[in-house]
């Protein structure tokens, strides 16, 4: 595959693949590492693949680098529950350009939207790991059931039975919010 | 998923809608890592070039080792194919029958002795 088609790849997941990693670790910076670490893996170790296989490459490898940096947390978490808390505010520092949103010329609609997605992503991220990732890579991404499964590493069956459970959950959670 | 529910569709424009919404800060760190991902790509060897032209001229050359190996062998196995094609002709019913020379010798002796009363 050449630079070209893998750069026009890569260009076409990373936004769907960061909001997954993002709802998966509730963490913009640590799903930017997420996204280029998984990026940079397909790149050295996978770029001479096919096109059509790709796609549930990418994210069989970003899903395990989710999984890493999840349970990598939860020791961390551990272990900093020992040492004292420090005031998170101190650190942030303002970011112009983190702050200028793309335009959208209708405030009242904007909220909305900004509602929806607000309450839309917070049940996903309530969502247990498995369920989260089959919705996101099912619906979101439009993977098939196989491709999911592949990107998952379990059977279709598996897959089958998570997507259902997530979309239920869902379904209960935001009624008719969405 | 062309059969997707209401509820499901509604969920995916959502989230379409939530990635159109990145901020500047964050397109601009994908892009970057996009680039990290493409420079980190293994360099080629130059001399890695020149691999499929090596192969193929290594095949050559085994190609060539193998043919000259089995010509050598030849005089043999062609003296071996004569042997085994004699032991066919004699045991072939077309073979020349050596029962009308011994047929001939008989009627010499006879026109001889005929010769000599």
């Amino acid at each position: 595959m050449t630079s070209r088609a893998l750069d026009q790849f890569l260009q076409s997941v990373e936004r769907r693949a960061f909001k997954i990693a993002q709802l998966g670790l509730r963490n913009e910076d640590d799903a930017l590492d997420a996204v280029q670490d998984s990026m940079m893996k397909l790149v050295q170790s996978y770029g001479s693949r096919g096109e059509d296989e790709l796609k549930p490459l990418f994210y069989r490898i970003l899903s395990n680098r989710i999984r890493d940096m999840q349970r990598r947390r939860t020791v961390r978490g551990r272990i900093m529950a020992w040492l004292p808390t420090r005031d998170a505010e101190d650190d942030e520092e303002i970011d112009i350009v983190a702050q200028a949103a793309s335009p959208d010329p209708e405030p009242a609609r904007r909220l909305e939207i900004d509602e929806a997605i607000g309450v839309l992503e917070s049940a996903i991220a309530d969502l247990p790991p498995r369920q989260q990732q089959a919705f996101l890579l099912r619906n979101f991404e439009g993977l098939d059931v196989a491709e999911t499964a592949s990107a998952m590493g379990c059977s279709e069956g598996s897959v089958k039975t998570h997507y259902f459970r997530a979309l239920e959950s869902l379904r209960a959670r935001l009624g008719d919010v969405i | 998923m062309d059969d997707r529910t209401p509820f499901e569709t509604r969920t995916r424009e959502i989230l379409e809608e939530s990635t159109a919404k990145l901020d500047g800060r964050t397109l601009s760190r994908l892009t970057q890592a996009r680039h990290a991902a493409q420079e980190s790509k293994p360099a080629r060897s130059p001399w890695m070039s020149f691999a499929p032209a090596g192969a193929a001229a290594a095949v050559a050359v085994l190609a060539v080792v193998m043919w000259s190996g089995n010509r050598a062998s030849d005089p043999v196995l062609f003296a071996q194919g004569t042997q085994v094609d004699d032991m066919e002709l004699l045991a072939d019913g077309e073979a020349p029958d050596f029962t009308d020379v011994a047929e001939d010798l008989e009627f010499y002796e006879w026109a001889a002795d005929e010769v000599e009363t």
